[in-house]
């Protein structure tokens, strides 16, 4: 333990050297976008994406991730695992304390697994093989599983298991309790001022358990809802920082040309955004395997990358992304190939008749999509009718199965167990989720290999099986992939190691420095 | 030193020139199929072509590289339809309530116009995205949202001409002769209303397409249909690189709207010559 | 006057309740419910997820008992609470409106001021020049979509120029206070309130022309002239004071329409009022804040109606010459 401390240490004094030979200046204020208006920053209680971006800086995760996946420090400063695969024990920073002053200790930790296991879908899945969490110390927690899960170690980054204060929230009813509304936190800033509507208000914590972090005094949140103003707030300088998906994508190649502006793809390896179209594999022509694969081929995903995306991504080849782990480029089948779609279109016997294409609701760029795809299918003979649709629509639904054909892109977290298995194996298929199996795909060979991938110990093994899977996956072609989707985060080029994990802007403004 | 009501309104400049106007706006959704036989969603050239750079594109091309002219051509259709049918539909509710109110009076005035100041209250735009919402965007929500919350104001013109046509002698005529309430609502009553609610109707249009422009404006529209209001909407995020996308139909838009105008105060003139330009 | 403004207000309330009811039902109508969207927002939820939040939001209780207790709260002056935003619909609204009536009064103000004065001066110079440039102005300003000139207006002024902040209701972060900051909001009014402002100034350019028009021909004008009253005598004591009349009735009953345009105009310049509220939790299916708005929205303008009443009566001639 105490050669563990020392390295610890030592790690920090490197931190702390790179830090000064950068020169980061601390002080200064932040101003980012943030879009659309979160329902609240109680992370715990809420996991959509604006209040991860914000709450990252309010509360911490016991890991973070670097853009290849390593497992990093957060509130655990080092960790081990058991020889089996099913023991996890971390040991937390000692000196962290909440925002309002109280120590953070191991109890922390205990109750907000039980807290997130009650409020949080993906928690309540992650935690699933976890038999018991103790803590023999305060400082030392150990995870034990019924048995192995691969993924386990990348399920503590602060979206995914954030640390929920014991004393504020212990016997009270979560969902009522107005500290809701005064988040409470260990991350290095802290809640202070929220103008519905207007901006959001955090102020450096200035207990923050990593010593000289965080360099910036102040972070607004703007709220502009249209997106043609949120590009000219940073044209006029008012904001210096647009998050990924906060402009509309026309608007990227000109913001980030201007003099001063520096954009960056990073940041989002975690998250892997993959988009497909749900293919209705239970009516319909849809049901056919040769006309999904006839669709697959129909899809221009070139000239949506260069033209709707302007450049940013690239085609999704399978069910994973190319930053998730146990990916592999060898897999691949559908490019753009009108005659084959022809062809196979053909052999599907299908009539001719109007399927109904759901775009997602989020915008611009996604309406274009689905106006340039129904023009790729209808140029091999597929008749589509694009139904419009807002958020509440277009989740009742998908999450009813009342469509044909439906745009969708989900996160991967990582890996194929935590962020693929779901939208392919039969367990999953239920109504009331957007997330789930909804294509209705069923296929035993996938079951089992997910299933076994998920629980084998070796990487080498891991992978063997999940590429099996892939390949089934593929010739089935359940859903119709699309891109890899990148967001890029555009902001004043003074503004200095804003992302520097693969969660990204959603892991806090902790390292952030403005340059002057 | 009275005219026809027709010579009044080829008096009227504006008019004319409105009128011609419409003319080209009909003549370009009739001949759309014609000269742009291939759907206007199809992408024919490279994205953000300028306007006046290409024989094929003239007026450019959109973020998806689709023409801009096929779009204002197959959209003229679509916002007349919007136009019209809801305009239609406004009238078919607006005036027979409004003639009923009037002609009965009492109770039933009382009840019916209580009903108007209903719709009268609630923020008329706000309703109508409401119900966009909830019927979900198509072209014919589109025209039902509209179409309800444009009523209101026939509803009133059509109950005072009403009101004060019911004490006139050839109507208390009608009714000594026992001639039944329809009978005499259609044959003696409604028709001497006609000329004013032309007058208003010309103006819906207007209106009419301009409400169709600010719903699409907001993602509310036909996802479908090109109209002109869409082509605004969809290219609003790009209008700093690409102008022409958002300025042509918007000043198609315009123009329309403000000939429907023209039309309007011209056929005001005829008809209600009472309220003519006076100093002419 | 306190009977007939009694009435009024009876009728108002009673005009408003039925408002909710119709509202009430018409909003549940829409597909989806709030606690999907959240769902949707989250990126991952599972049934128990939706179903905890439908009860939490008290979703899962009957539809004749969710309107009975919405009633009994509305009736007791409360609006309810926001379960999207974890607060009272009430404070939610009040937080914004001052910024709707700030944006919506301005803009009324400039247009009924400009409009009158503008149609005033074309009804005297009838068939000139001026009539003709004033009258076209106003059918262009008519004709043009708002959200299209307010962009056009961004992109000039504030793009361009830089002369005006482009939107926003203050400067976030300024640290102004007092004088300061009121000079700060104006502006930042500038563009949204002139873009709102513009299009109903057209409105009663055009009918105060015609009304005067109207009232120029009457008897009791030609009366007057034939009594040797100067001519702007006339035209201001007897002419324009009549014909502001239907102007007046007029602006009562653009209300409403005023109001649903500011929802256009906060959305481009991102005015944080209540009509952006109101598109947000339609969008969200925020039941309760949406219901509230509608009722918030709807009282102001049957308020207004009434104040234009009122002013009717004490401009009506008729009712001085019995007092």
């Amino acid at each position: 333990m105490v050669r563990l401390i020392v390295s610890g240490a030592v790690v920090l004094l490197a931190l702390a050297g790179a830090a000064v030979a950068q020169a980061p200046k601390p002080g200064g204020v932040a101003n980012a976008v943030i879009q659309p208006e979160p329902p609240g920053l109680m992370l715990g209680l809420l996991q959509n994406g604006p209040t991860q971006m914000v709450a990252g800086n309010i509360y911490e995760g016991l890991l973070r991730y670097s853009e290849t996946l390593e497992p990093k420090p957060g509130l655990a400063e080092s960790w081990t695992v058991g020889p089996d695969g099913k023991t996890y024990t971390f040991s937390l920073v000692k000196n962290a304390t909440w925002h309002d002053g109280k120590p953070f200790t191991a109890a922390d930790v205990l109750f907000s697994v039980e807290f997130l296991k009650q409020t949080h879908p993906r928690a309540r899945g992650n935690m699933a093989k976890v038999t018991s969490v103790a803590a023999p110390d305060p400082h030392t927690v150990v995870f034990t599983l019924s048995e192995p899960f691969g993924p386990f170690l990348g399920v503590f980054e602060v979206g995914s298991l954030p640390m929920i204060p014991k004393h504020v929230y212990e016997g009270t009813d979560y969902k009522t309790n107005p500290a809701n509304n005064t988040p409470i936190g260990t991350g290095p800033f802290m809640f202070k001022e929220w103008k519905k509507g207007s901006f959001i208000r955090l102020v450096k914590n200035p207990n923050y358990h990593v010593a000289g972090r965080p360099y910036l005094d102040e972070i607004y949140w703007h709220v502009i809802p249209d997106a043609a103003s949120r590009a000219v707030a940073f044209e006029t300088g008012k904001v210096d920082i647009l998050p990924g998906g906060s402009v509309e994508n026309f608007d990227v190649p000109r913001l980030s040309q201007m003099k001063g502006a520096c954009v960056t793809g990073k940041g989002w390896e975690f998250f892997g955004p993959h988009s497909w179209l749900w293919l209705n594999n239970r009516q319909g022509p849809t049901a056919n395997k040769a006309f999904r694969q006839a669709v697959s081929y129909a899809i221009d995903r070139d000239f949506a990358r260069d033209v709707i995306w302007n450049g940013l991504g690239k085609p999704a080849i399978g069910p994973v992304s190319s930053s998730t782990r146990f990916f592999n480029a060898k897999l691949g089948q559908y490019s753009y190939d009108p005659a084959k779609a022809k062809a196979l279109l053909k052999q599907s016997g299908y009539k001719g008749e109007t399927l109904r294409l759901l775009p997602v609701p989020y915008g611009e760029t996604w309406q274009r999509w689905a106006e340039a795809v129904k023009q790729n299918l209808e140029d091999v003979g597929i008749k589509t009718e694009i139904v419009a649709t807002d958020v509440a629509g277009w989740n009742q639904k998908t999450s009813e199965w009342d469509y044909d054909i439906a745009f969708t892109y989900l996160y991967q977290y990582g890996d194929p167990a935590l962020g693929v298995a779901r939208n392919y194996i039969s367990s999953q298929i239920a109504k009331g989720s957007p997330f789930n199996n909804v294509e209705g795909y069923s296929n035993p060979a996938v079951d089992k290999g997910f299933a076994e991938a998920a629980v084998a110990v070796s990487p080498a093994e891991r992978q063997a099986l999940y590429d099996g899977v892939v390949k089934t996956v593929i010739e089935d072609a359940p859903v119709a992939w699309l891109l890899e989707l990148q967001f890029p985060t555009i902001t004043r080029c003074k503004v200095k190691d804003l992302v520097t994990t693969g969660i990204g802007v959603n892991d806090g403004f902790r390292d952030a420095w403005i340059e002057r | 030193m009275r005219r026809g009501p027709l010579a009044a309104f080829l008096r009227h400049p504006g008019a004319v020139f409105g009128l011609l106007v419409l003319v080209l706006v009909v003549a370009a959704a009739l001949l759309a199929p014609v000269l742009y036989p291939t759907s206007p969603w199809r992408m024919v050239q490279r994205p953000f072509v300028p306007p006046f750079t290409l024989d094929r594109v003239p007026l450019g091309t959109d973020a998806l590289g689709r023409d801009i002219a096929a779009g204002l051509m197959h959209g003229a259709g679509v916002s007349l339809l919007v136009g019209l049918v809801s305009t239609l539909a406004a009238l078919l509710i607006g005036v027979p309530i409004g003639a009923l109110a009037g002609y009965f009076g009492g109770r039933i005035d009382d009840l019916l116009m209580r009903f108007t100041e209903l719709f009268q209250t609630i923020p008329s735009f706000a309703l109508a995205i409401v119900l966009v919402a909830i019927l979900q965007p198509a072209l014919s929500s589109l025209i039902l949202a509209i179409a309800l919350v444009s009523w209101p104001p026939v509803t009133r013109l059509v109950r005072g001409e009403v009101l004060s046509l019911r004490s006139r002698e050839y109507v208390q005529a009608a009714v000594v002769t026992g001639q039944t309430t329809f009978t005499i609502l259609r044959r003696e009553i409604l028709p001497n209303t006609l000329s004013p609610i032309v007058v208003l109707a010309s103006l819906m249009v207007a209106t009419a397409i301009l409400l169709e422009s600010s719903l699409s404006f907001l993602g509310l529209g036909d996802p479908n249909r090109m109209s002109w209001g869409f082509m605004v909407g969809a290219g609003r995020t790009v209008i700093r690189q690409a102008w022409w996308i958002t300025a042509f139909p918007g000043l198609v838009i315009l123009v329309t709207v403000l000939a429907l105008n023209l039309i309007g105060e011209g056929l005001n003139d005829a008809l209600n010559p009472r309220l003519s330009r006076e100093g002419r | 006057m306190a009977l007939f403004l009694a009435r009024r207000l009876g009728k108002g309330i009673l005009v408003l309740l039925a408002i909710v009811v119709l509202n009430f039902f018409l909003i549940r109508l829409a597909p989806g419910d709030p606690a999907l969207v959240m769902a949707g927002e989250a990126g991952a939820g599972d049934e128990l997820y939706v179903a905890q939040l439908r009860e939490k939001f008290g979703l899962d209780q009957p539809l004749p008992l969710q309107l009975g207790l919405y009633l009994r709260s509305i009736l007791s002056l409360d609006l309810g609470y926001s379960v999207r935003q974890q607060m009272p619909v009430g404070r939610l609204i009040l937080d914004r409106l001052p910024a709707t009536l700030l944006l919506t009064g301005t803009a009324f103000l400039i247009s009924l001021t400009l409009g009158v004065a503008l149609g005033a001066l074309a009804a005297r110079r009838a068939g000139r020049l001026a009539d003709t440039a004033i009258t076209a102005l106003a059918l262009l300003f008519y004709a043009t979509p708002l959200f299209w000139v307010s962009l056009m207006a961004i992109i000039v002024f504030s793009v361009r120029l830089d002369w005006l902040p482009a939107f926003g209701f203050e400067t976030v972060g300024g640290g102004y206070t007092g004088l300061a900051r009121a000079a700060d909001i104006a502006r930042h009014l500038v563009l949204p309130s002139l873009t709102l402002g513009l299009f109903f100034m057209a409105v009663y350019v055009r009918m105060t022309r015609a009304s005067m028009l109207e009232v120029a021909g009457l008897d009791f004008v030609k009366t007057a002239r034939a009594k040797g009253l100067r001519e702007g005598t006339v035209q201001r004591r007897h002419v324009l004071r009549n014909a502001l009349l239907p102007v007046v009735t007029l602006a009562g009953l653009q209300a409403g329409t005023l109001v649903g345009g500011a929802i256009l105009t906060e959305t481009v310049f991102a005015w944080p009022g209540i009509g952006r509220l109101m598109y947000e939790a339609l969008l969200q299916r925020d039941y309760n804040l949406l219901l509230g708005v509608f009722v918030v929205s709807s009282a102001m303008v049957l308020l207004f109606n009434l104040v234009t009443d009122v002013i009717y009566r004490v401009v009506d001639p008729r009712i001085e010459a019995a007092s």
